[in-house]
């Protein structure tokens, strides 16, 4: 490697770097904190049922394209779909029973992203190509079936998905469920360093013999049976599903990935991390509403946060 | 008068004096080598050249005249060109392209009768006449690429050229081509300072020397009135002896047994035998497929085709994960790239390997991995206090360790290959890294490394494999073999086996 | 058989073999019946080209130099708003207004992610979010309508049955584009940004300039066809083209742009508009169901997918010896 190049001049190194980044962080997120806590209302059983309703669902696809970018993948444009198409197969296998139809929407949610994760781990195909093919195979894939119908139950049981546990709604008990399983495989498992590895350095990981096709598939694996819970969730909510359902939800999810500080670039991140970042932004929209913010200035100071805050997390980093 | 000099030039990085009062003057048509071993200052001397870096006390003087050079455009606005290792050619991109690729005076309109002409001679000048300028350079070999870039500088109207160790990454064929292409740069008036490692280079094709140690200038000399090891002492200060563990390698039993290997397109039909205890050292320059075999006893080559064996097991090749199971471990040359996990840090970085080991169900034992790691950082020098600091923090040297930590530390010693160990390494760190070596065969590995370096192999080898075009042209014992007889196999064997 | 082989793997030459393919496959299909070779067929592509060709031209224009612009959605539905908002009177005031936003959204972004060395897909997603907001808070969430007829009336009137303003329009974007691409250092400059930006850097190039221009023009074309549409539509709406990104990228790379930058061509991403066009209106006009479109493009893209696939050959040979040395 030559030493001889000149060096791009604004940038951080090192621990000093990393000090610097934390520091921001710190203060933003209490500026941010003093800012929700000091909005009257924002404290309320109203509010805070509000907030966790929509973390939850957002929440559980982003846990998922947390585990894709941590591998290296950048993002996928499928997992909106995937949420979309597990509620459908959900819903229209509540005749099996609920638990059965759970199981086979979380099934199928996995076999979708696990063959897209398969090409992506073995030959390396482009990541956003991939997913882009995938949406569109679902999508068409799903109105052929369905002819465009929208799709009710088939059988009883969305009880189990909808209402409320001890006054908290019940998605959010399946939502903080998913983030507990979620960190709980990055950090205690095999696996999970495998994936971090092999985002941090593909070359490297396959030097050192470790699996990393296993690794980035288990990622995707991962990726679609979170997006299959919150297509789940969907369905039991609105009691009827089509396409629309998820429509978006990428965008959001990866915002909220990169507003919790994940890299872009793979192998540093955690669903904790993620966690803050759908919070961040919840908090953000729910304390807009209370101050009477109008709903467009809403959309319009999010969209300009997550920017400021994306940058701020990439200063320290390298690129 | 000197086309370019220094005087008395210094600089300080922090506390670190690295240039300590360096004056040099280079001449016209002069082939100027600058030897020194890693972090004798070469590379400061350089960008202060051209211009990356401001020298903090001396002057730098263009044509006599004293200069400040502000940037490295400046720099190539004096006419002081710069070939790095890395190329800074566009891939996708056509000759033509290349040679003007960012460069201020070409108009909008960029394809010019004119500048196709101007392309055409200054490819005519490193003796690419037959290459068509719309050959796209991705499919140039990389000694090519060089003289494309070369005739680059040439267009901008260089005059003096500094290349960077250009022959690191090039065959016997692409370096003739290299100094074929300099006399003529020499002839035509130009001045070249050539950075090297490469001690028969500096005879061959250098009319001067000069040799830096620890920031200073040992002295220049013309390269008629010296000789090698004369050269080799200046740049090191003491003799060759002290760098090499001294030991008595006793082969233990029979470890790895090698037939038949191919490795398109370069190996073919190579054999070998290594018992434990033993160092092996494939020498080779680029091309010469020591590098290709590595990678390919490491599962790294996807279309190797052999037999190997390992204490008797047989391994099958084309899979990272099947050569470890047996116990064969690869240390990477290029530790950025594919050895260090810069983002992780040192501890996590030493047992990348052994999660295996401690994991029960999937689920990480962390604090048998972290006892790991406290062990393989001492067995290989890496301070208790680094393994929480992220592996970009660290040196080139303590890089390489804990590469070195991550293949060691089985219950079982076997094969650790090892691809060009010192490369980019400072003295002390390269002295640890052979002791390092030397302990771990006495503990029973067979280490097999692939060096260009034929110091670092008399050095080291129990054993020396010469290789030449995929082939292997002898191998010897130690002290068979001297360094005219190995280079000699390297570069124009009489017989190839 | 070799040569048609060579003729889908070649980047360069692909997307017009698939476009070839496309209507010889739909036209088999048509069985003669002259549905699918028609007057109407061929306009009705070819307005699906003006609404999607300028935005994947934009896309596409980020993607050769490595990155990937997001913001593109949102600068759509901003442009268009501006356009239909300032363009009453003076039609062509909406034009540079919405045009110009564009442009300074791309240098915006552009700034900031060259001075601060962020990656695009960051960036361009809070500048997509970003621009929703905006054009949410500049219509007040409501749907703005254009009350000059005659631009809208005009903008897509057949010309020749075959073309509209908009659709030649849209066009003479392309070959303005494919004409500096190649006859200008512009072209040379971008493909080297996006095929080595360090090695262009340390050539002499300013590669931050490259990027600016680039998300500045990709700006522009987005905005544009914002603009033209929402004139044509006789109303601007917050919600225009939600799912325009994926389409745009489809688009793109059917076209021959790789997504890790250095190759691809305006010439190129128009073939691959026209190949997603053709299978909408093509398949739409022999009475296929649109559903049969998503499901045809997805496969195309999955086989562009994998046979770009950078380890597609190494996995294939290394499990092929494995095999035989297995049975040996």
């Amino acid at each position: 490697m030559s030493e001889l190049l000149p060096r791009a001049r604004f940038r951080l190194r090192g621990a000093r770097a990393r000090h610097v980044v934390l520091a921001v962080r710190i203060v933003a997120g209490g500026a941010i904190a003093a800012f929700a806590l000091s909005t009257p209302g924002f404290t309320s059983p109203l509010s805070i049922n509000a907030l966790l309703n929509a973390i939850s669902l957002i929440g559980c696809v982003a846990i998922g394209m947390t585990f894709i970018t941590l591998t290296g993948n950048i993002m996928s444009l499928c997992l909106g779909a995937t949420v979309s198409a597990s509620a459908l197969i959900f819903l229209a296998s509540l005749s099996f029973g609920v638990f059965p139809a759970f199981l086979i929407a979380i099934l199928f949610g996995v076999v979708i992203t696990a063959v897209q994760g398969f090409l992506v781990g073995s030959i390396r195909a482009n990541p956003i190509l991939v997913s882009i093919a995938g949406l569109s195979l679902l999508i068409g894939g799903a109105a052929l079936i369905t002819g465009g119908q929208r799709i009710y139950p088939s059988g009883e049981g969305l009880q189990m998905f909808k209402g409320r546990v001890a006054g908290v709604p019940i998605e959010a008990l399946y939502f903080f469920a998913t983030v507990v399983i979620g960190q709980l495989v990055l950090s205690c498992t095999r696996i999970g360093r495998e994936m971090v590895m092999a985002g941090s350095n593909l070359r490297a990981a396959t030097a050192a013999g470790i699996g990393t096709t296993r690794a980035i598939t288990c990622a995707y694996v991962i990726a679609g049976a979170c997006s299959a819970v919150s297509g789940v969730l969907l369905a039991a909510r609105y009691g009827s599903g089509d396409m629309e359902l998820g429509a978006g939800y990428d965008y959001t999810a990866i915002a909220a990935v990169l507003v919790g500080g994940t890299s872009i670039q793979g192998g540093s991140g955690s669903a904790l991390r993620t966690l803050v970042g759908v919070s961040v932004i919840a908090i953000i929209e729910v304390v807009l509403l209370l101050r009477g913010f109008s709903q467009q200035l809403q959309y319009l100071i999010t969209g300009i946060i997550v920017l400021l805050v994306i940058m701020l997390h990439t200063i320290g980093e390298r690129h | 008068m000197p086309i370019l000099a220094v005087d008395g030039v210094t600089k300080r990085f922090g506390p670190n004096e690295v240039l300590k009062n360096v004056s040099l003057s280079l001449g016209a048509q002069e082939i100027r080598a600058i030897c020194g071993e890693n972090g004798a200052g070469k590379s400061t001397l350089v960008k202060i050249i051209t211009g990356v870096h401001a020298a903090d006390g001396g002057t730098v003087l263009v044509d006599g005249t004293p200069t400040e050079i502000t940037d490295p455009q400046h720099a190539q606005e004096l006419g002081i060109a710069l070939v790095a290792q890395e190329l800074s050619l566009a891939p996708a991109l056509s000759v033509f392209d290349n040679i003007w690729l960012g460069n201020r005076e070409v108009p909008l309109f960029h394809r010019r009768k004119e500048l196709r002409e101007r392309a055409r001679a200054a490819l005519e000048k490193v003796g690419l006449e037959e290459l068509p300028l719309e050959a796209p350079v991705s499919r140039l070999s990389i000694g090519r690429r060089q003289l494309v870039e070369l005739a680059r500088m040439l267009t901008r109207d260089a005059r003096v050229f500094i290349l960077d160790e250009p022959t690191a990454t090039l065959s016997d064929v692409e370096i003739e081509r290299i100094f074929a292409a300099l006399r003529a740069l020499k002839d035509e008036g130009k001045s070249v300072i050539y950075i090297t490692h490469r001690l028969g280079e500096v005879f061959q094709i250098c009319d001067s020397v000069s040799v830096l140690r620890n920031g200073e200038l040992v002295g220049t000399r013309r390269t008629a009135e010296i000789d090698r090891a004369q050269l080799m002492e200046m740049m090191l200060g003491r003799s060759l002896r002290e760098m090499y563990p001294r030991y008595d390698s006793r082969p233990g039993q029979p470890m790895l047994e090698v037939r038949d290997l191919w490795v398109p397109p370069v190996v073919q039909n190579f054999n070998l035998t290594a018992q434990r205890g033993m160092v092996i050292c494939l020498a080779g320059q680029v091309g010469s497929g020591a590098t290709e075999v590595l990678r390919a006893l490491a599962g790294l080559a996807f279309d190797s085709t052999g037999e190997v064996g390992i204490a008797g097991q047989p391994v099958q090749l084309r899979s990272v994960m099947r050569a470890q199971r047996a116990k064969m471990q690869f240390i990477s040359e290029d530790r950025a790239g594919e050895g260090v996990f810069l983002r992780l840090n040192v501890g996590q970085n030493l047992v990348a390997t052994r999660l295996g080991d401690h994991s029960r169900l999937g689920i990480l034992a962390r604090r048998g991995l972290r006892a790991t790691a406290a062990k393989l950082a001492a067995a290989v020098g890496v301070d208790r206090a680094r393994l929480r600091s992220q592996a970009d923090e660290l040196s080139g040297g303590n890089q390489q360790k804990v590469a070195f930590g991550r293949v060691i530390g089985g219950d079982e010693p076997g094969v650790l290959l090892m691809n060009e160990p010192t490369r980019g390494v400072d003295v002390g760190a390269r002295a640890d890294i052979y002791r390092l070596i030397r302990q771990f065969c006495d503990r029973g590995y067979c280490l097999v490394m692939a060096s260009s370096d034929i110091e670092e192999v008399l050095g080291m080898a129990d054993v020396i494999v010469s290789m030449y075009r995929g082939r292997q042209v002898a191998t010897y014992q130690r002290g068979e073999a001297d360094l005219h007889r190995v280079l000699a196999d390297i570069t124009h064997p009489v017989a190839a086996a | 058989m070799r040569f048609a082989a060579k003729l889908l793997i070649e980047p360069n030459k692909r997307p017009f073999t698939i476009m070839l393919a496309v209507v010889i496959v739909i036209a088999l299909m048509d069985q003669g019946e002259g549905y699918f070779f028609s007057l109407g067929t061929v306009f009705s592509v070819m307005q699906l080209f003006a609404t999607f060709g300028l935005v994947a031209l934009g896309l596409g224009l980020s993607m050769l130099v490595r990155e990937f612009d997001l913001s593109v959605a949102g600068i759509v539905g901003l442009a268009g708003c501006i356009a239909v908002m300032t363009g009453v009177s003076n039609p062509w005031l909406g034009v540079l207004f919405g045009v110009g936003a564009g442009v300074v959204s791309g240098v915006i972004q552009g700034l900031i992610m060259t001075r601060l060395h962020l990656s695009s897909v960051g960036v361009t997603l809070g500048g997509l979010l970003t621009l929703q907001g905006l054009t949410y808070v500049l219509t007040e969430n409501k749907t703005i309508s254009y009350p000059n007829m005659a631009v809208a009336l005009g903008l897509n009137a057949p010309i020749g049955g075959l073309v509209s303003v908009r659709s030649v329009a849209a066009l003479a974007v392309f070959v303005i584009a494919a004409l500096a691409m190649t006859y200008t250092h512009i072209g040379r400059d971008i493909i080297a940004t996006g095929s080595d930006r360090r090695a262009s850097r340390v050539a002499g190039l300013k590669t931050d300039r490259v990027i600016i221009s680039v998300f500045a023009a990709s700006g522009a074309s987005a905005a544009l066809a914002g603009v033209l549409l929402s004139y044509s539509l006789g109303a601007a709406s917050p919600v225009a083209l939600a799912d325009v990104l994926p389409t745009a990228a489809a688009a793109s790379i059917v076209g021959g742009v790789s997504v890790v930058g250095g190759r691809g061509s305006p010439l190129g991403i128009a073939a691959g508009v026209l190949t997603l066009c053709i299978l909408r209106s093509g398949l739409s006009a022999i009475g296929i169901e649109p559903h049969v479109h998503d499901l045809v493009t997805g496969a195309i893209l999955l086989a562009i997918a994998v046979l770009d696939a950078p380890e597609l050959v190494q996995r294939a040979t290394a499990w092929r010896l494995d095999r035989a040395e297995r049975k040996a």
